[in-house]
């Protein structure tokens, strides 16, 4: 499971807990979704995120 | 080794008025607009450099009177900006209203949410540095701190402003530090590491770094090295030294 960092605000997205808040359930892989998401908070495409290797 | 060398008009460039689809986010007059020279890629600007070590933002602002960030969310980011010119009214989730004069700087670490808006109220110019770092940690408690370089008792000397140096505390292997020099004087930079790099800013006149010449606002990348120097060419060079670990 990765985690992804929205480089416009910092927004992050983490495969294991997913955004069930904005129809994404627990456990998707970022490549399950949509080209087109953009961050809901900002705005950002979905390429304009990184992955990272940053713990909580 | 030099990694890279960046005049200040390769930069990326944004223009951002207050009208039109960016009258959400930047606030103020219709005549209003914030322009953005990047250092690495951010927003519109993509043909550059990705990042430096754990640095992804660093961005050369200016607000017109009037001119601003709109209220909006981040997290995780630590972010700094230097005021170098002008006054910048800071409203946000931590501290209310704050408001910053050349010399000051804040660190605002948004880990597990914060909100924040940047205003120009004054009748000129406002210019911004804004540093962008990755935190250690994920949605870490949110931070706020200020504070001060001071033009005369920190002259000629490379103070540091935040990270593992002194200073400002940041949640990363990062070191930020100012030097404000008169003409003739050369200042050895001895990094933390190897696995360090340097990212050398010129705000205000020309200097010297590993025998390089930098005018105002060129930058250089700098890695591998046990040390560096820094010379000033001029009175009033005014340097930003971003040091990071660079995996």
């Amino acid at each position: 499971m990765k985690k992804y960092l929205c480089l416009g605000c910092g927004f992050h997205y983490d495969e294991a807990l997913g955004l069930p808040e904005h129809g994404i359930a627990a456990g998707t892989l970022w490549t399950d979704i949509p080209d087109d998401w953009v961050c809901p908070d900002c705005g950002t495409p979905k390429h304009r995120f990184e992955m990272v290797e940053i713990s909580y | 080794m030099i990694l890279f060398e960046l005049k200040a008009d390769s930069r990326g460039l944004d223009e951002l008025p207050s009208t039109g689809p960016y009258a959400t986010y930047v606030a103020g007059h219709p005549d209003g607009r914030i322009t953005r020279r990047s250092s690495f890629n951010f927003g519109a600007y993509q043909g550059g450099i990705a990042g430096f070590g754990r640095v992804r933002v660093f961005g050369d602002e200016i607000f017109t009177p009037s001119a601003g960030y709109n209220m909006h969310p981040h997290h995780n980011f630590i972010i700094m900006a230097f005021v170098l010119k002008g006054a910048l009214t800071h409203i946000n989730t931590l501290v209310k209203v704050d408001t910053l004069m050349p010399g000051d700087y804040y660190a605002f670490s948004a880990g597990s949410g914060g909100k924040h808006c940047e205003l120009n109220v004054e009748r000129e110019d406002l210019n911004v540095l804004y540093l962008w770092m990755l935190p250690n940690r994920l949605h870490a408690p949110p931070s706020y701190a200020r504070g001060r370089f001071d033009f005369s008792s920190d002259k000629n000397r490379i103070v540091p402003l935040a990270g593992f140096g002194g200073g400002l505390e940041l949640r990363q292997d990062l070191k930020v530090s100012r030097l404000f020099s008169d003409a003739g004087r050369a200042y050895p930079y001895p990094t933390r590491s190897r696995a360090h790099g340097s990212y050398v800013f010129v705000i205000e006149g020309e200097a010297t770094v590993d025998g390089r010449t930098l005018g105002r606002r060129d930058s250089i990348a700098l890695a591998e090295a046990d040390s560096f120097e820094i010379a000033a060419a001029h009175d009033g060079a005014d340097i930003l030294i971003v040091e990071t670990i660079r995996s």
